[in-house]
């Protein structure tokens, strides 16, 4: 029975699915509401904020839908991740400084180190999770309790360690000088970096969805987290694919990091913490396991954000646990996620 | 004896060596020894350490009661804690003049707060998946942590409140000397802290054994079976999570009434959640006993660690690599932490008992 519904399920998603599309329309079309309030110049921009946040916040969830949807392991080291990534990314930077590439740096210099950077942190929050993997996680497949426990205290180990090295204090993150000013599109003002961490949220999205979706290993890591005997006994080391699934995860959170310290142009050890929080509430406002449900649920929650904070200061930081709350009223597996 | 049942002939044997158990006795020498060390010992920092011990020990067990006996993951207890903190200091500061009444008014905002707060919590998470639950918890836990700091008119941020108790909690009021012993305000609060307490802790010790909390264990232990036998699972662990949560807020307000002094770092803030979470574990998951164990563990390191980091400093002066190792004591918990969860999964307690159930079967085997 249960493989006959999950058949029906692949069979729906491979045509047109009226109800996924719909819930694609709907959680779209209902952003354009605030425009009863707001003029549409402040809208646009708000808008634009509001996609910016969201994209920033997918590169976290990203990572985390990985690790937390589909290896159902829930790691609350994800934050720590962030921070590393984000505290890699401004030494890199300051090293690149002193080469004349970030602060007097021309649009060809300023696209390398910000590669440069990215990748960076990539491979630094990939080889942290290759650690977390081997040494702690991969003893507690299966122990929801323990996996939170432990990484609760590997996200504590980490973040204290980042104090040990770079100190407790909040830093100023130099950001690549073509990225700095903003552009003028119809009076509507666009911050440089906005567009950047946009198309780079856009990229992650289409390279993961790509990767998941149409690759003989992205097939594996799927099938893997539905039977794992069946893909073992296929002769797959599924204990090197889940460690491989979980450093991209722990690289995608990193990334996310440094991304989100050029954003705000500041970092410091905490910020781990609320980011980790947001992604939370984002995995699950998308559906476990589901990469477009993080997408869309990054976008629903950095647009509200946006508006409310604009319309009603106050209501700001409570407008995404209310959307989580009534998303799992009327969804209680989330926007895009399966039974 | 064969007319009763397993469970009533278990309760007939409790009842009947109740007042002559081992265990009683520990428990009256226990309760003597807190009494009178506040009388031994003047010196501030033991009688600090041991009040909050007892202040911890009853927001660990009730946490004890939510993980332990019912087996729901929260990661928001230190939020229904700084409910509780925050209604007293804030009942208190925004009053002009603190009053008798101003506690009884914070107990019953803090009750009502955390109970309304605890059944909103469960009726979303817990319909999906007990998992989300724990997201649940979390996510507003972090909310209630950021509206303190941002709220400043009514909570004053980071600044934190601080505010005076009323009448003889009083640090200003002194009684007549008893004995040569100076009663004070502070000895005040010392003894309604030890007596509140000891009466949560015989509660909630009364609730796990009421046919409710049986039923909880059932439910923890196997939940479809539980089902299956007609409780209404959702219901119970609904009651759990309002029971412990409300006393949680309660030992909230003991606290705030010990610091005279609350903010979002002392109470709110996730390495709290931490510690409860740390006291829990080390004392031994579901052992109402253990939470003493881990609280008075975590609150005696906590204490004397910082005196091990100066000693550190003074051998090694010349090493600042090593001072910002020493000075980062909550790493050591982290790796604590991680070494109990792996190798002592049962903390404390429940090792105790696994020994002396071992050692027992033991002795009847060699009979």
């Amino acid at each position: 029975m249960a493989t006959d519904a999950r058949l029906a399920v692949s069979a729906g998603s491979a045509g047109f699915d009226a109800k996924k599309w719909g819930t694609w329309v709907f959680s779209v079309g209902i952003w354009l509401i605030p425009l009863l309030w707001i003029d549409f110049i402040t809208y646009m921009t708000l808008t634009i904020a509001g996609v910016t946040m969201g994209a920033l916040l997918f590169l976290t969830a990203s990572g985390l839908t990985l690790i937390f949807g589909l290896m159902d392991v829930l790691n609350l080291a994800h934050g720590a991740f962030f921070v590393w990534g984000a505290y890699a990314g401004f030494s890199l930077l300051n090293y690149l400084d002193t080469l004349g590439w970030v602060e007097m740096a021309s649009l060809g210099q300023s696209m390398g180190s910000l590669i440069l950077v990215l990748l960076t942190a990539l491979v630094v929050g990939a080889l942290l999770g290759i650690i977390l993997e081997k040494v702690i996680i991969r003893r507690t497949y299966g122990n929801h309790l323990k996996q939170i426990l432990i990484t609760m205290g590997a996200a504590l180990v980490m973040t204290e360690i980042i104090k040990v090295f770079w100190g407790p204090n909040d830093e100023v993150i130099l950001v690549p000088a073509a990225f700095k000013d903003s552009w003028d599109l119809f009076d509507i003002v666009v911050n440089k970096f906005r567009g950047v961490a946009i198309v780079v949220g856009a990229a992650v999205f289409l390279v993961v969805q790509l990767v998941l979706q149409r690759t003989k290993l992205g097939i594996i890591v799927r099938a893997g987290v539905e039977n794992r005997e069946i893909v073992q006994v296929m002769g797959y080391n599924i204990q090197r694919i889940f460690t491989g699934v979980f450093a991209a995860g722990a690289g995608l959170a990193a990334m996310g990091g440094v991304m989100f310290a050029m954003f705000k142009e500041q970092l410091y050890p905490g910020m781990g913490d609320e980011t980790l929080i947001f992604a939370l509430i984002v995995v699950i406002i998308g559906g476990m396991g589901s990469v477009a449900g993080s997408f869309l649920g990054a976008l629903m929650v950095g647009l509200a954000f946006n508006y409310v904070a604009f319309l009603v200061p106050k209501l700001a930081l409570g407008v995404n646990i209310m959307i989580m709350a009534v998303i799992l009223l009327i969804r209680p597996n989330g926007l895009l996620g399966r039974k | 004896m064969t007319d009763f049942t397993p469970v009533q002939q278990e309760r007939f044997y409790e009842q009947r060596t109740r007042y002559s158990r081992p265990g009683f006795l520990i428990q009256i020498a226990a309760l003597a020894g807190l009494a009178v060390i506040p009388l031994i010992f003047p010196s501030f920092r033991v009688m600090d350490v041991v009040a909050k011990i007892m202040i911890f020990t009853i927001v660990v067990a009730s946490y004890d009661l939510i993980l332990g006996y019912t087996g729901l993951l929260s990661l928001g207890h230190s939020m229904f804690f700084g409910i509780g903190a925050y209604s007293l200091a804030l009942v208190i500061y925004h009053a002009s003049e603190p009053c008798w009444y101003h506690l009884l008014a914070a107990a019953g905002v803090a009750l009502a707060l955390s109970i309304a707060l605890a059944l909103v919590i469960a009726f979303f998470s817990l319909r999906v998946k007990a998992i989300f639950f724990a997201m649940m918890t979390l996510a507003l836990a972090e909310f209630t942590d950021i509206l303190a700091v941002q709220w400043y008119d009514l909570t004053r941020a980071e600044d934190g409140v601080s505010f005076k108790l009323p009448g003889i909690f009083n640090l200003g009021w002194s009684g007549p000397p008893i004995g040569g012993i100076e009663i004070n305000g502070r000895l005040m609060t010392y003894y309604f802290i030890l007596v509140v307490s000891v009466i949560l802790f015989l509660l909630m010790l009364r609730f796990i054994r009421s046919p409710v909390g049986r039923v909880l264990k059932a439910v923890r232990d196997n939940e479809p079976r539980a089902t299956a036998l007609g409780y209404k699972t959702f219901r119970y662990q609904v009651f759990s999570i309002v029971f412990g949560s409300g006393i949680a807020s309660l030992g909230g307000i003991l606290f705030a009434m010990w610091v005279r002094y609350v903010s979002p770092g002392s109470t709110l803030s996730t390495p709290i959640m931490l510690n409860i979470l740390l006291m829990v574990i080390i004392g031994g998951l579901g052992t109402l006993y253990g939470s003493i164990i881990g609280a008075a563990f975590i609150k005696i390191t906590e204490t004397w660690l910082p005196d091990l980091q100066n000693a550190a400093e003074a051998i090694f002066p010349n090493m600042v690599i090593l001072h910002r190792l020493a000075e980062r004591w909550i790493l050591y918990f982290g790796i604590l932490f991680i070494l109990v969860v792996f190798f002592f999964p049962r903390g404390f307690v429940g090792t105790a008992r696994e020994m002396i159930r071992r050692r027992r079967a033991m002795a009847r085997k060699g009979r």
